[in-house]
């Protein structure tokens, strides 16, 4: 039962991240390739989701057989892991910009003259 | 009594202030304009207010330094840093701009520091915690260990905004905080640069005004997640 839900929840989440994608693009917010990029991934995602077989099929056939999903989420957890550490550092960045920016406008203003 | 030496002439008075027309522009009156022969100058840093903050300060007789948009107390407290640097003050007073503090006990401050002498006067509410709801009490003395664990320093009010400092400790100071966190981060910064420093019990003031005002629960736990980003960094 859980599987299932798990399963369907998958999919409705893949659904919505893709039209998303979808509707940035036709905005042109995002590009081709960018929609692409993430109608691939979130199949892969849904395939995985509906059918765990399919993981093992994919390391046999690389000769990496016995492996298992355990692997294989094992590795998809460390390169999330890798992405939102990325992301983390780019917002502190762009934070910092803007914290600079804000403050040498400020500090640029004839403040001093109108008091 | 006793004047503080000839070398003070002007001390700069910084207030950090989002929405508070209703309390800044007297909260800036009652800031002594002159602690003996020391000019006493009161700067406002409006964070992106929606309100008539910059106006009612700049009319009370405050400069005003305005941010386009909010940034955070942290961010703030910064620029008002840098504009009592452009200003030449001798000595720097943070207070809250809600209320909180009481203006008359800027001159207490002032007078440890230069008496001491100390780089950095930290007005403690924890010392005197009469009128404290005790939420507050028990969330300070929370984040007084989150700071410790942090940056191991100990104080007895590292979240009071009421603080005096030095030239010397703002030439020292190197602080990158934009929200509540750069309350720890002074005190970190007192630490690392071995800054001499006290405590001084003040009162504060509680009004249904300013309990409203200041960081709250869920700003307590965002503050330890930065404090805790900031020490994975460190480690």
């Amino acid at each position: 039962m859980f599987v299932i839900v798990a399963q369907v929840f998958s999919v409705v989440l893949a659904l919505v991240a893709v039209s998303k994608s979808y509707v940035d693009f036709r905005a042109r917010l995002e590009s081709l390739s960018m929609f692409l990029f993430w109608i691939v991934t979130w199949t892969g995602i849904v395939a995985v989701a509906l059918f765990p077989s399919l993981v093992d099929l994919l390391l046999r056939s690389w000769g990496r057989g016995g492996a298992g999903l355990g692997t294989f989420f094992g590795m998809g957890l460390v390169f999330l892991y890798f992405v939102v550490y990325r992301i983390y550092v780019k917002i502190e960045r762009i934070e910092q910009n803007l914290t600079k920016t804000i403050q040498e406008l400020a500090l640029r203003d004839d403040w001093v003259k109108r008091r | 009594m006793e004047t503080m030496t000839g070398s003070l002439k002007r001390i700069a008075v910084i207030m950090p202030a989002r929405n508070e027309a209703a309390a800044i522009g007297g909260v800036v009156l009652r800031i002594p304009r002159q602690i003996d022969s020391a000019e006493v100058v009161p700067i406002v840093v409006d964070d992106g207010s929606t309100d008539q903050t910059a106006r009612i300060a700049r009319e009370s007789g405050a400069y005003v330094v305005r941010h386009l948009t909010n940034l955070g107390v942290g961010a703030a407290t910064r620029s008002g840093l840098r504009a009592a640097q452009v200003l030449g003050a001798d000595v720097v007073v943070t207070m809250d701009a809600d209320g909180q503090h009481d203006p008359t006990e800027i001159e207490r401050l002032v007078r440890c520091l230069v008496e001491g002498p100390f780089d950095v006067v930290i007005g403690s509410r924890l010392l005197t915690p009469q009128g404290m709801p005790a939420s507050r009490f028990a969330a300070n003395l929370l984040l007084n260990a989150v700071t410790f664990l942090v940056y191991g320093k100990i104080v007895s009010d590292s979240q009071s905004g009421f603080k005096a400092f030095s030239r010397t400790a703002l030439e020292q100071l190197e602080l990158r905080s934009s929200g509540y966190e750069i309350c720890s981060e002074i005190i970190g910064e007192i630490y690392r640069k071995e800054l001499r420093y006290r405590s001084l019990p003040i009162k504060a003031v509680y009004t249904d005004y300013s309990r409203g005002k200041g960081q709250h629960f869920l700003n307590g736990v965002n503050l330890l997640l930065e404090l805790f980003i900031r020490l994975m960094r460190r480690v």
